[in-house]
């Protein structure tokens, strides 16, 4: 397992200046799988529905595949890195939300993920990994609860109610963690864009200086709840709403189109984001999408994987103002603002 | 006035000439038609449709595909001596043709009727009905002239027609050229009886199937009723102030931005309770270079169905990003009338689409 371990911490902890307290992301860390694709590799052993080619002229290059480990081993990593990380206090650890991979199949390898799936209809569907992960961690008094149906927006929608459980419940930290994976036969393809196996987990705190998560916005739009027939519809959809979300979430923020210094994506083709950049219009805003060649699309981890790189890569500076912005297939688009 | 005692329409059963028909028989009860008519069935229709008027018209069975326009020799020399004025009304509209197979109907169709015309003698007017679109890609102010294609064309329909117009010019028969803008609907009142590539397209967006237009909110869109281009071309065909003009059918600087037009077609499809569930995003009205990337992506992913829309969008999209306003000043001059505002009919043209369900619950009824 391979977990990524930031050598440049301090880039989220640094005590600048003192800014306005709030909401707040605590500290980032993810886990990939030891196993890798390459789109080629992928086309060969037909994963892919659209051919090689076109996946690596829309930005992938290759993928993490979970071959020996299981979801959950995924997440576990992740969480403890970031409690690690942060070194904070676990009892000061109010909340866990979990989403992604769902109930018994998160204990399951890729290649055992179909007699896991059948599990979920037997009495093992109430084994669930938000609470072994309570237990696992060992933060006892954590009110633990898992969202489901999100699809991509799973994390934001994660931290966007860890956000306001710390507001309005006094929670003072909440860890938020998503495990996704791909079974065996699911192929490795969704609506063009290259799929990968991925934990993350985040840590919100209430009074937070950096990394403050300023607003939030989701559109359901519940008509497309059948994906394979209304395909195309949502292919269409996607733009405009997407544009709507983004620019919502700016102005929520208080800020203006010109305020903004990256967009800070969820891995899907860089076609896309040329297309949703111009349509959106931020004078001086940078999509930060250097990931989606070397990682590809992780579902739900991916905007934070994104940031915790660009803070890394020291190319988001404190200060900076960045739009997390995902689309959930099913359909739910999702942008966060946050003040670096 | 000339009072011609013939004349000939070609496309005398499409929505243009079928008005042409209507206004000239009705505006001179001296005046008898010659009627193109390619089989029963179409003749049937435009008899029962004219009613009274039919007993003024005689269908002439040809094509203007054919050599002679296919008509019995008989016939072609019973039109040669009495044809006074000609109306060369028919016409492929379909955009996504081939140049070679639009070229066959559009061009080589008006030189068989450029042929015909030499043979009559008697023949006041050669009035061809074109487009405004022979402008191509064109932007600015368009005039009223031959004003060469410098920038080409967005489709094959708008380059066969121009090269038709060019055959015209050099007939060295005393012509009229009339060029139509897009048809929106019959008449003020917004009834659509022809379902043509606008309301097509309006219906792609309707459905949310296409979430993006190149173009500029603030670009003219010029669209007309097809009773003013009808009743522009029945008094021009007989007015001999016309002869070697060239003149636009158009809104011309009563057309409507792009921005009013779509805006318009989101308002009304609000008031559908089923369409506002749906919560279907207003169409983008983007640059260029974006609706570009939008569609090589399209094509790229393979998604066949998505794929045919755009492609049957772009023979005729490419053009709301190509700003243009027709000049109509000659038009205006001849007909002593202004042309209609489009604000006047886009309304009701989009309320009947919407309570005919563009057409299909009228088909379902005949």
């Amino acid at each position: 397992m391979i977990v990524r371990v930031s050598p440049n911490s301090k880039a989220m902890t640094r005590n600048d200046i003192p800014k306005q307290m709030g909401p707040a992301i605590a500290g980032i860390s993810y886990a990939f799988p030891n196993g890798s694709r390459t789109v080629a590799e992928l086309a060969g052993e037909a994963q892919l529905s659209s051919s090689a080619e076109t996946l690596e002229s829309f930005g992938f290059g290759s993928v993490h595949v979970a071959e020996t480990e299981t979801p959950y081993e995924l997440a576990l990593t992740a969480a403890r890195q970031v409690l690690a990380e942060t070194a904070v206090d676990p009892e000061s650890i109010g909340l866990i939300i979990y989403g992604g991979t769902p109930g018994s199949m998160s204990f399951a390898t890729a290649a055992d993920s179909e007699r896991a799936a059948r599990d979920l209809c037997t009495q093992s569907r109430f084994k669930y990994p938000a609470t072994r992960l309570q237990y696992d961690l060992d933060l006892p008094d954590a009110w633990t609860f898992a969202v489901d149906q999100l699809a991509c927006t799973t994390l934001l929608a994660a931290a966007r109610l860890a956000r306001s459980l710390c507001l309005t419940e006094g929670i003072e930290r909440a860890l938020c963690v998503s495990a996704e994976f791909f079974p065996v036969n699911a192929g490795r393809e969704a609506i063009f864009n290259c799929t990968s196996d991925a934990a993350c987990a985040v840590l919100i705190e209430r009074d937070g200086e950096r990394n403050r998560l300023v607003s939030a916005t989701t559109v359901t739009k519940g008509y497309y709840w059948d994906v394979d027939t209304l395909r195309d519809e949502i292919v269409a959809s996607y733009f405009p709403t997407a544009r709507h979300v983004l620019l919502k979430t700016i102005a929520d923020a208080g800020w203006a189109p010109g305020d903004v210094d990256w967009i800070i994506p969820h891995n899907v083709s860089t076609r896309s984001w040329e297309i949703l950049s111009s349509l959106v219009r931020l004078p001086k805003a940078r999509v930060f999408s250097e990931n989606i060649v070397r990682h590809g699309h992780t579902l739900a981890g991916d905007n934070f994987i994104n940031y915790r790189g660009a803070l890394d890569g020291g190319c988001i500076k404190p200060g900076q103002r960045v739009v997390m912005f995902s689309y959930g297939f099913g359909a739910h688009w999702t942008g966060v603002a946050v003040e670096a | 006035m000339i009072m011609p005692r013939m004349v000939l329409v070609t496309g005398a059963t499409g929505l243009v000439g079928e008005g042409v028909l209507r206004r000239m028989l009705g505006d001179d009860p001296a005046l008898e038609v010659f009627a193109l008519i390619r089989d029963d069935t179409s003749w049937a229709r435009l008899s029962r449709s004219l009613g009274a008027l039919a007993q003024r018209v005689v269908p002439v069975r040809g094509d203007i595909t054919l050599p002679g326009l296919g008509l019995e020799p008989l016939v072609r020399r019973r039109i040669e001596l009495q044809a006074a004025a000609i109306v060369h009304a028919a016409a492929d509209t379909t955009f996504s043709r081939t140049l070679e197979r639009a070229r066959a109907i559009n061009t080589a169709g008006t030189q068989n009727v450029i042929e015909l015309a030499a043979e009559c003698p008697r023949l006041d007017r050669l009035a061809f009905v074109s487009t405004a679109f022979v402008a191509g890609r064109a932007t600015g102010v368009v005039a009223e002239g031959d004003n060469g294609a410098p920038a080409g064309w967005v489709n094959a329909y708008e380059q066969s027609k121009y090269e038709a117009e060019a055959l015209v010019r050099s007939s060295g028969l005393p012509w009229t050229i009339m060029r139509s803008s897009t048809i929106a609907c019959r008449d003020i009142d917004g009834e659509v009886t022809q379902i043509n590539a606008v309301h097509r397209a309006l219906r792609i967006y309707h459905r949310g199937l296409a979430a993006m237009m190149p173009g500029d909110r603030d670009n003219p869109l010029d669209v007309v009723t097809a009773t003013f281009v009808s009743d522009a071309i029945a008094r021009l065909t007989l007015d001999p102030r016309a002869v070697g003009r060239t003149v636009h059918l158009c809104a011309g600087r009563n057309a409507l931005t792009l921005g009013e037009l779509v805006d318009t077609a989101y308002d009304v499809w609000a008031t559908e309770t089923a369409w506002r569930k749906r919560r279907v995003e207003r169409a983008m009205i983007t640059d260029p270079e974006t609706y570009r990337l939008f569609e090589i992506a399209v094509h790229q992913t393979g998604d066949p169905r998505l794929r045919a829309i755009l492609t049957s969008l772009s023979y005729f999209i490419p053009q709301l990003a190509l700003p243009k306003v027709f000049e109509t000043t000659a038009a205006e001059e001849l007909l002593g009338i202004e042309p209609p505002c489009s604000r006047e009919f886009w309304l009701p043209m989009l309320m009947h689409l919407q309570a005919t369900n563009w057409g299909h619950s009228t088909e379902k009824a005949a």
